[in-house]
């Protein structure tokens, strides 16, 4: 083909960029780090790669990219920051007293197909809150998601709450068998009525729940959505609880000024097996998925041996600045043009160059011109 | 903004059409050949029925109207909140009549179609070994030209199927319009999408 060449190819999903576009990206990193850094978090730089056992799940497992290391052990590139941060506050960390406020930002690698803002890698910026009492953690990673968007100046955006707890009780004691249970999953996750109703076809339920697992997904809207849910689901104790749950933050939230901003969507099931508790997504008009989200994964730090309740959340760089550029929003002007220096003879001219960056100049030191 | 609506050009746009009017929503008039077409206080795109559910990922629709078949093949990641009641139809295997197809004999079963992800998902997951030979139309010809052992296809009424050779050997889903949303619209736009759905969901009753 003309103008290619065989070594210029790129491979699927990887990603470049390129001045102003890494400029911009730049600028959205130090804006949520400096949110993170404001809320007291800590920041850690975990490895690139690790065991595979870590990242086990059956969430990421299909998409680790692994490979046998000299001694034979199964290594993989980090899919996921959650596990790894999980496994240093467990071990290496595991004398400092909980909570531990633990915040990173780097790039994730997963084989994913490439669309709808999915690429192989991932920057994602996210923190972890272990320990502590999780009501308040709650709240407290809520909010700091929440002031990223705002010290971005993201318009239109929302936070739209769910409880796993909510389906897990209603399915608890269905005994449904494994695979009608993923099509029930599955349809409620796609807000679709019909659908569960028919994945629950000749199971053996009681039929308050089977009413209830068809009613999930239409509880998805403003926050009057949890009166709706605490009426529906009074029947079962561990639903109604993981509605109460969500109302108490719900709540604190709405106090602290976030009200307009909050939504409920109780079909919201997706996402990492590991959420046990709430889980979250952040929208915004303007970008047609999810810019981040989290949630409550109180089993996961057990694993690695020191039971700790948690709770965190990532947003992703691309999907965040692509979100900017779609809304119109310029985090700044773009840098005054250099001072060119260029002169007869190189010694002189590189001192005049040296002057002038001292004293805080943007100096491009001769033309630069392609021979 | 208006809301976007993405629709299928294809067997779906009498039904669609005829839905929208009788729940009173804005729909175009006779605009001829336009693609995006605002009317009221929607914006309409008309697109190839396989391609409504990637425009409402991504988001560049909020809303569409898109076969369960169709979102079954492309495996959209949007919700899926109305089933619209109109454009049944049922994905089926169906093979040269009196043929004495059986796919646990063969090594391999070749399969014509047009859903060549549900084609190979349902023999895959029977334990079948499938190779699915991906065609855009026609598919009805494949088998009795020696292309392929069967064909997963559409069948509404059967005549096709019949009048080339061919009987339905067994359902691989049911399908109808579905009234699809964008994941992210379906919050960020919460007050108009709702008086979408519910104003569709009255008039589909």
């Amino acid at each position: 083909m003309n103008g290619t060449h065989r070594l210029a190819q790129v491979p699927p999903g990887v990603q470049c960029f390129v001045g102003e576009e890494a400029r911009r990206r730049r600028r959205v990193e130090e804006a949520v780090v400096s949110v993170f850094e404001g809320w007291d978090y800590e920041e850690i730089i975990p490895p690139l790669f690790d065991y595979a056992d870590v990242f086990a799940g059956e969430a990421l497992a299909p998409r680790t990219y692994s490979f046998v290391g000299r001694d034979g052990s199964v290594l993989a590139l980090r899919p996921d920051f959650t596990s790894l941060l999980a496994k240093i506050a467990a071990g290496r960390l595991r004398d400092r007293k909980a909570p531990l406020r633990l915040y990173y930002s780097g790039e994730v690698v997963r084989y994913e197909p490439v669309k709808a803002g999915r690429q192989s890698e991932l920057h994602q910026m996210g923190l972890e809150h272990l320990g502590g009492e999780a009501r308040a953690a709650d709240a407290e990673v809520l909010a700091i998601a929440a002031e990223c968007l705002e010290r971005l100046s993201v318009r239109e955006w929302v936070l739209a709450l769910g409880h796993v707890g909510v389906f897990n009780g209603l399915v608890e004691g269905a005994s449904l068998d494994g695979e009608r249970l993923e099509a029930l999953r599955e349809r409620v996750e796609s807000k679709d009525p019909a659908g569960a109703r028919a994945a629950l076809e000749g199971a053996k339920l009681p039929a308050a729940a089977a009413a209830a697992l068809e009613r999930l997904p239409t509880l998805a809207g403003g926050t009057s959505v949890l009166d709706d849910a605490a009426r529906a689901f009074a029947f079962c104790p561990p639903a109604a609880q993981a509605v109460e749950e969500l109302r108490a933050v719900a709540e604190a939230l709405g106090t602290a000024g976030l009200a307009d901003r909050l939504a409920v969507d109780l079909a919201e099931v997706r996402g990492l097996d590991y959420y046990t508790g709430l889980v979250f997504r952040l929208f915004a008009r303007g970008l047609g998925f999810e810019v981040g989200g989290g949630g409550r994964y109180d089993t996961l730090l057990a694993r690695f041996g020191r039971p700790l309740p948690a709770v965190g959340f990532m947003l992703g760089l691309d999907r965040l600045a692509l979100l900017l550029e779609r809304q119109g929003r310029a985090l700044e002007a773009a840098p005054a043009p250099p001072v060119v220096v260029r002169g007869g003879t190189l010694g002189p001219a590189l001192a005049e160059a040296r002057a002038k960056r001292a004293s805080g100049a943007r100096v491009r030191f001769g033309d630069g011109g392609e021979p | 903004m208006s809301l976007t609506v993405a629709l299928s050009k294809g067997k779906l746009l009498p039904g669609t059409e005829a839905l929208f009017r009788r729940a009173g929503l804005p729909y175009p008039d006779g605009e001829g050949r336009k693609l995006v077409v605002e009317a009221g206080s929607l914006r309409f795109l008309f697109v190839k029925d396989m391609d409504v559910p990637t425009y409402v990922e991504y988001g560049v629709a909020d809303c569409g109207v898109a076969g369960r078949d169709v979102l079954l093949e492309t495996g959209a990641d949007v919700l899926e909140p109305l089933d619209l009641r109109f454009g049944h139809c049922r994905l089926a295997v169906a093979s040269p009549a009196g043929s004495g197809f059986a796919p646990d004999r063969a090594a391999t079963t070749r399969v014509a179609s047009k859903y060549a992800k549900v084609a190979a998902a349902h023999f895959l997951g029977r334990g079948l070994a499938v190779e699915v030979v991906r065609l855009a139309g026609s598919v009805e010809i494949a088998p009795g030209l020696g292309l392929a052992d069967c064909v997963v296809d559409v069948v509404e009424t059967g005549r096709t199927l019949a009048e080339n050779g061919l009987e339905v050997v067994e359902t691989v889903a049911e399908s109808s319009a579905r009234l699809i949303v964008n994941r992210a619209s379906f919050h960020a736009r919460r007050e108009e999408v709702q008086h979408l759905l519910e104003t569709l969901r009255r008039a589909a009753q």
